[in-house]
Parts: C-alpha cells; structure tokens; sequence
C-alpha cells in the first residue's frame, strides 16, 4: 500500500479547550487509486490531510496518536529533515483556493520552477523551461508567454490548473487533492476534476480527493470513506456506496443531494448542527442527529463493523441501514 | 505609469499649496516679517517701509504677499535669515547634518527594527515575543524629549561614551546616539508593524502551500514569508523619511546639533518669517515627494497593484 | 489619497510624537475586516456582541487591568492631588536647591528648590486635561466630518481628503512652535485647540474608512432597498460600525497628546510657569542634570508610566476587538 494511516489522532489546544479534530482515523491509498474523503467541514478531512503532508500548525495542533506509513514507512518518526525532502517531491498537495495558496507577489513560473531548484538543484533558466512544460501539460493556453505572469493575472480554473500543475511537477506518488474543484464556477470544475483523473491516470498516482461533493466523487473515485466528527464512519467501494449506504449519516449525505426524478418533492437536510469538537456526544458521536438512533449509539460507541470484505461501517444498526 | 506620476504630480499641488499657506498664515499671525530683516538690530523707518514694498507686505497676506514670497521662492530667493544671512546659505548648511542624522535613524529602523519584528512575528506568544511586544510599547511611550536627556545623561555625562554635544562637524560616529534617539518611536513601529505583518502572513495559504512543496524552512521564510510581510514595512520607512527630519527639532536641540530642526527653532524664536517658511517649504516637498515615491514604491513591490 | 487601491496597513508619522496616533490608526483600520461585528453569534449559536466579547477577554487581560488601575489612579491625584501631597507645588525653597530625598520631600528638590515630589503629583492634572479634553475633541470632530465624508462620498469625500493631507505634510511640533509661540494665554486651551486642529484628520480618515466599508455591507444595502432614511442609516447600522476603531485610536491618542503637551512644554511653547506641568519640569530640570539627575527622573518617569498605560490601554482594547490576531 502506498500509504495507510492508522488510527491518527489529532488535537488543538485552544484558550476555550481541546478540540479533538480527529480520533483514530485509517484509511489507505493504492498506487493508480482514487480514495475520496468525504464530510461536512469540521469533520477532521482536511486536518487528516495536513498531518499525512506534515503541514499541520503545530501548536496549536498535536499529533496524540497513531501512524502514518508512507511506502511503509512511518513519516511520523522521521525527521523534519528528511520529512520535508519528502513533501513536493514523494507527495503534494492541492489546496482548495488557489488565489490565496499561490503567493501573489512572485510569478508562477517562478513558483512552479522553485520545486525544480529546491529539490532537483536545477539552474533557473533550466527550472523555467520545466515551468513553461508543466504549463503545457496542464493545458493552460499560450504558456510561454504567461510563464512570467503572477497568480491575480489568471482566471480562476487557469490558477486552479497551475496549482495542480505545482503538485505534479516532480512527479509525486501521492496527491493529495484538498476541495480541489469548490471555489471554481460548475462549468469549470468539470474540466478541472477531467484534467485532476486524466493527470492521475497517466501518472499512476495514489490520489485522496477530499470533498464534501458526492456528485464529484461518483465520476471518479475508487473508494470513499466517510468522516464524521474526526472519525471514519463507512469505507466502502464507490459503487457499493451509491447503491445502498450502510450508515445513516452516508444515508442523510446521499439524500441531501438534489434528484431529477424527485422534482417537486422537499429536499432532505440532516438535521441539526455538526458536533461541537471540544465536547463530542458519548457513544455514537452521530446519534443525536440520527434517524435511527436508539439507546445503545448513546452509550457505546460503535466500532467499524466489516459489512463486506472490503466494506466497513460504524453504525450499531448498520445492517438495518444497509436493507432498510 | 507615466501618466500615474503625472497625475500624482498635480495632485501635490494643492497639497504643496494648502501646507505652505498654512505654515504662512501661521508664521504671519505669529510676529512683524520686518522685524526680522535687518538683522539683531530695530529696523530703521525708511529701510523698513522700503523692505515693506520689496516684499509686498502692505498687501493683504493672502493672496499676494504669499504670490510674492512664492514667487520669489521659485527663483531660488529664500530670503534673508536673521543674522542677515541668505536663508539659503543657512539651508546649505543645515541639511547635511539632518539628512545624516536622518540616514543614521533610518538604517535603525531598518536593522534592528526589522529584524526584531521578523522574530518575534515568528516566534508569536513566545517569552521573546512578549518581551518585544512590552518594550517597544515602553519606547513608544518615553517621549522623544526624554530618550534623548536620559541617553545624554547616562552615555554622556555619567559613562562618559559619548560627547554630551555633537561638535559642528556632526561626522556619522557622532550621530549614531542622536540618530537612536531620533529613531526610537519609529522604531518601535517598525518593529510592531514588521511583526504583525510576519505574524499574520505566517499564518497565510501561500505560505502553507511554501511548506507543502517542501521547501527548506529558511526559505519560506526568507522567498516566501518576508517578500509579502515587509511591503507594508518598507512604505511606512519610506513615508517616515520626511517625518523625521521634520521631527529632528527635539534631538537637534538636545545634542546640539545645527540642522534644519535648530535653525527653524531658531528662526521661531527670532519671529524670522523668512527663514520659518522658506525650511518648512522644503520640509513638505522632501515630505510629498518621499510619500509619491513610496507609492511608485509599491507597484514595484506588489504586483498586484496596477496605476491607472 | 483615495487612488491607492490595496494599503491596508499604510500610516504615514509627521513627527516621533504624532506617529503615535498614525500607526495606531492604520493597526486600528483592520479592525473594519474583522467578521461577525455586532451582529456576530459565538461559536455555541448564542448570540454575542463584539463588545461583551471584548469586554470579558479584557477582564481576564492583566495588561488592561494594570493600566486601567494607573489610569484610575492618575485620574483620582488629577482630581485631589492635595489627597497625597501636601502643600503647594508653588511653593520653592531656593536654600533647598538640588537637595535629595529626605522626609516631606521623597523625591528631592529640583534647581529652584521646589517639592518634587509635590509638583509630579500636581503635574498629573495637567497632562490628564490636556490628554482628555483634547482627545474628545478630536474625537467629536474627526468622527462627525469623517463619517460624513464617507457616507456621502464625492466632492466632499474628495475635499476632506485633500485637507487631511495638507494637515499630514505639517510636522506636528513645528506647526505647535508656530502657532504656540505667539499665544499669551497662560493656559491649557490654546494648547488643546492646536491639538484638536491638527489631531482631527486622523480621526477622520479612520471614521472614513470604517463607514466606507460599513456602507458597502449587505444588510446595509438591504436597509437602503427597504427604504431606510440615509440619517436612520447612519445612525442604526453604520455608526456602531464605526465606533470600535475610533475608540481605539483615540485611547492612544489620548497618550500622544500628553506626550505632545509634554513636548511643546519642553521647548517653551506649551505651559509656562506658573503652570505645573511634566514638561515644564523637566524643562527647568536640564540644566541641573549633572548635580541633580532626580528632578529630570521623577517626572519624566511620571510622564512615561502615564502615556504608557494609555497607551497600553488601547492597545488593549484593539486586541480584544480584533479576534484576527488571536
């Protein structure tokens, strides 16, 4: 396996308290796999994410627990040293909104070209080239002439494009693809997730696309897990899930998406609020929002119940949810 | 940008006009414009009502006496100081110790204040933060006036480091305590300013996305961090050059030193229009103009910023 | 100077002593960007205002409570300073001359043979007035013109524009020593009236900037569709908006004009004798600095704990306003 974390614990110490952003999270990416990460903000996606790159604030963040394997190595026991040779280069990252991840005052040829310099010890003239090839490969029109260009001079799918095309550009076994698609209009995030698959497919990358877009992830996904209040609740292969859910709360994300043949009919919403994380509910952390909660998601907490030999999920009732 | 710094240009001019007339007004409410003119001696009738219609002073101040001095002023006649020196010759002779003192103030501002901005800015709710965020609050509290006496007392006269005044010369190494003392509340500043600016920065997306590429962490902080945190630095510095040879008047006159802040306390004592307005004239040019490049400035600077 | 499109943090210092005020002001400018202003709601979806928000991180701040207690004090000696000293800080011994502390004069005699002891707790009156009564008047009036400016934009936007960088271009203290120096009157009000002449365009440029973008706000757009009259709009929704940086500029205004006071006393155009005064006394003190450094330290001591704890105030009250740096 490419890379696998196991039962990753993360906290923030805050004036108000410690909020427990995620609490024993696994999951796994293959080499050519798509995993998608899929929760409501606050549900511990992205701060998952940014413990694997090793870009987790810290303080006030802290790592209490668990392991991180990277091409079987634990990128938790390495030094910074050695961490930091790794990001960019054995694994990247693709941040949501591209105006505020790219510096606005240095030119994006010279921030795609840095990455040849830094880790490859290339020239500038010889990082510039690479610049204006990765352009290309991106499809961004007439990239010679844009190579001295600064990040406010592109549209937005255009700096979205280069983003990805500063996490491909030395090749990376693993992407990590943050909201890759959400700041974008409709009509551009299709073209950008298209060039995001086509990229990874050529590549034979290992990609986690973290998004809170089912319709997204039904195009191009491998597996999804589920993330609710910093922990997994179902894991399953893409289409198992979009036929039918084996948790609730994949159940409520599902309905909540707006259906042709449902013309007419209110939309479904979960209800309620997501949990407060300095104060998770005991038991199942999902059960006061639950349609189906009863008196044991109050008190005990549901481990990850095999569903299928590739499927799991955290719900008491999972079998109910699965037929029902 | 050409038509920018046109623009610009002409915008000054009210400015230019508004702060002089003000200062005329001013120093014409203040005492007789004759009496200053024939030196330490009263005026004799005959030359003052002579002096009176040379300068137009039995015109109404405002418009033509101010036209007149204006005019004047365009052909390089400053007119004549107390002492019955050209103010020229008074200018030729002040500006240099100023602007050194302002040279040796500003490389303070940019020494020590940057980089003590840039450490606690990274080093944000840490003991040496805290310490920086107290002290430069204490500096910007100890009125210029008292920096300077304290400096002069301790260095000077009890430790003997220094001389207590600055001889006419004003070399450099003799204007390293007066340019601190200068220096200091914008000094303070700077170092504030430094550290919200890294503080806030440091906590920015681009910077993240700096650490995700994998760049050393010298780096960031060196390519990415600082670039972005020290525009805003870099304009207040450049915008504080013509405050503080305007502000020089307290050091000058605790060190001793004979710059424009002596002269034009000099002249103000003395009720010497000429000498007054001719110095604060100047004193607002360097002031506009340093403000017009500061703005150029940040168009270099940031990208982002286009002048139309 | 409306042309600059992006400056946040751009401040501009006449002087070492007006400076002050300037870079406060240009901190005190993001405060318009802070989210949830009066209407916010905390993290728990109970609604919070930015002011009990503030208030109760300001009760739990020492650096507040230590300059609130400094203040309180320095306000109560203003008040009754005979309450600590005894006698009149007019009355001098000139066979006391210099002498050091000794019982009924804990911080010596300054050259002439004054308490000064006495005179630092009389001085305080002084610096107090002036800083007070200055800094509301800068306040009233850079508000007033400021918001109107902002609010109706255009020529008038324009015009106070222009006259804000006239008064900028002034060196403060040179324009003090100008227009001071020809003042008979012994008092503090010319020198409060020079303070608020040049101090108001800083208050104004800030209460311009909070109502500019507090009219850009949506639910300010709402009330204009809905009708709202343009003075029930200045004063429910965008007012309030305004306030906060003006607060807190003017709390550290307020210890830039006691430095200010202080300065011109200094160089004899401020207060002149018989009038006690901070700078007066440390004036008079200089020459003696040789024989009788207490005289020059006491009140210049006095004079910098007190601009420190305004200043440290404000400083204060803008963090607790500004969630951003938290």
């Amino acid at each position: 396996m490419l890379l696998e974390v196991r039962d990753l614990q993360v906290e923030f110490r805050t004036r108000d308290g410690v909020a427990k952003a995620v609490n024993g999270v696994s999951y796994g990416v293959d080499a050519g796999e798509t995993l998608a990460v899929l929760g409501e903000s606050g549900s511990g996606k992205s701060v998952t994410a940014q413990a694997v790159m090793g870009i987790l604030d810290m303080p006030p963040g802290r790592i209490t627990g668990g392991e991180i394997l990277f091409r079987g190595k634990d990128v938790l026991k390495l030094k910074e040293e050695e961490r930091r040779r790794i990001r960019g280069a054995g694994m990247a990252m693709i941040f949501q909104d591209a105006l505020s991840a790219l510096n606005p005052v240095l030119s994006v040829g010279d921030q795609l070209g840095e990455m040849f310099v830094v880790h490859r010890g290339m020239s500038k003239k010889a990082a510039r080239a690479k610049a204006i090839e990765l352009m290309e490969r991106v499809r961004i029109p007439g990239a010679a002439q844009r190579v001295g260009d600064y990040p406010h001079q592109f549209s937005g799918g255009m700096r979205q494009r280069i983003m990805i095309a500063m996490a491909l550009a030395l090749e990376p076994a693993l992407i990590i693809a943050d909201e890759p698609t959400t700041a974008l209009d409709v009509t551009v995030q299709a073209q950008v997730m298209d060039l995001l698959a086509d990229l990874q497919r050529e590549y034979h990358m290992g990609l986690i696309l973290i998004t809170h877009d089912l319709g997204v992830v039904a195009d191009v996904a491998d597996r999804i897990a589920v993330m609710y209040a910093g922990k997994i609740v179902e894991s399953a292969p893409v289409r198992d899930i979009y036929k039918a859910p084996a948790h609730p709360y994949t159940r409520g994300l599902l309905d909540s998406i707006p259906r042709l043949d449902q013309k007419g009919q209110e939309l479904y919403a979960i209800k309620g609020l997501p949990p407060n994380l300095m104060n998770i509910p005991p038991g199942c952390a999902f059960h006061p929002r639950c349609p189906m909660a009863q008196d044991v998601c109050r008190t005990d907490v549901p481990p990850l119940y095999e569903v299928s030999e590739d499927r799991g999920s955290a719900c008491h009732f999972w079998r109910e949810c699965l037929h029902g | 940008m050409g038509r920018y710094v046109v623009r610009r240009l002409l915008q000054m001019i009210p400015v230019f006009i508004g702060s002089t007339l003000l200062i005329f007004l001013m120093v014409n409410v203040m005492g007789d414009p004759i009496a200053g003119l024939c030196g330490e001696r009263a005026c004799d009738p005959a030359t003052a009502a002579q002096l009176e219609k040379e300068f137009g002073l039995d015109k109404p101040v405002f418009p033509q006496q101010y036209l007149t001095y204006m005019g004047h002023l365009f052909t390089g006649d400053f007119g004549t100081a107390f002492n019955g020196q050209p103010v020229t010759e008074l200018m030729a002779s002040a500006f240099p110790p100023t602007i050194r003192l302002t040279i040796v103030a500003i490389l303070f501002e940019i020494v020590i204040g940057i980089t003590l901005g840039v450490f606690s800015g990274l080093r944000r709710g840490r003991p040496l933060d805290t310490g920086v965020l107290l002290g430069t609050l204490v500096v910007i509290s100890v009125p210029t006036f008292v920096t300077g006496l304290l400096l002069q007392l301790l260095l000077g006269v009890q430790w003997h480091w220094i001389q207590p005044s600055v001889s006419p010369d004003a070399t450099f190494s003799e204007l390293i305590v007066p340019g601190l003392v200068l220096a200091a509340v914008s000094l303070a500043y700077v170092t504030r300013l430094t550290r919200t600016s890294v503080a806030e920065n440091k906590r920015s997306d681009y910077v993240r996305t700096a650490v995700a590429k994998g760049l050393p962490r010298r780096r960031v902080v060196t390519r990415h961090l600082l670039r972005n945190s020290l525009i805003p630095v870099v304009t207040f510095i450049g915008a504080d050059i013509g405050a503080l040879m305007g502000g020089a008047i307290l050091t000058e006159r605790i060190f001793n030193i004979h710059g424009v802040g002596y002269q034009l306390y000099q002249g103000i004592l003395r009720q010497n229009t000429q000498t007054v307005v001719g110095f604060v004239t100047i004193l607002v040019l360097v002031f506009l103009i340093a403000n017009l490049l500061v703005d150029l400035l940040y168009a270099v600077l940031d990208p982002r910023i286009r002048y139309v | 100077m409306s042309e600059r499109p992006y400056d946040p943090e751009r401040a501009i210092a006449p002087t070492g002593a007006g400076g002050a005020m300037d870079l406060a002001a240009s901190e005190a400018e993001t405060l318009e960007k802070t989210p949830g202003g009066p209407e916010g709601t905390g993290p728990a979806g109970k609604p919070r205002s930015l002011w009990s928000d503030a208030w109760r991180d300001l009760r739990r701040n020492p650096v507040f409570l230590i300059s609130a207690l400094v203040i309180l004090f320095l306000v109560f000696i203003s008040l009754w300073p005979s309450a600590i000293a005894s006698g009149s800080p007019l009355k001098c011994d000139l066979s006391k001359a210099q002498e050091g502390s000794q019982p009924g004069a804990p911080f010596g005699y300054d050259g002439q043979g004054c308490n000064v002891y006495t005179r630092t707790v009389y001085g305080a009156r002084t610096s107090v007035t002036v800083g007070v009564c200055a800094t509301l008047g800068v306040a009233v009036l850079g508000s007033a013109l400021g918001s109107l400016a902002g609010f109706f934009g255009g020529t008038s936007d324009s015009f106070l524009s222009r006259v804000t960088d006239i008064f900028f271009a002034i060196p403060v203290v040179l324009g003090g020593l100008v227009l001071l120096s020809v003042v008979t009157s012994n008092t503090v009000w010319p020198v409060i009236g020079f303070m608020v002449l040049l101090g108001w365009p800083q208050i104004a440029r800030i209460a311009r900037g909070s109502v500019i973008t507090a009219k850009q706000n949506d639910y300010v757009q709402a009330a204009r569709a809905l009708g709202a009259s343009n003075s029930r709009i200045l004063v429910r929704h965008i007012a309030p908006n305004a306030v906060a940086p003006v607060i807190v500029v003017a709390t550290i205004a307020l210890g830039t004009f006691i430095t200010l006071e202080a300065t011109l006393s200094y160089l004899g155009v401020g207060l002149k004798p018989p009038n006690v005064s901070w700078g007066i006394d440390i004036s008079a003190a200089s020459p003696y600095i040789r024989n009788a450094p207490h005289a020059l330290l006491w009140p210049s001591g006095a004079l910098a704990l007190t601009v420190l704890a305004f200043i440290m105030l404000g400083d204060a009250v803008r963090d607790a306003l500004d969630p951003k740096l938290r």
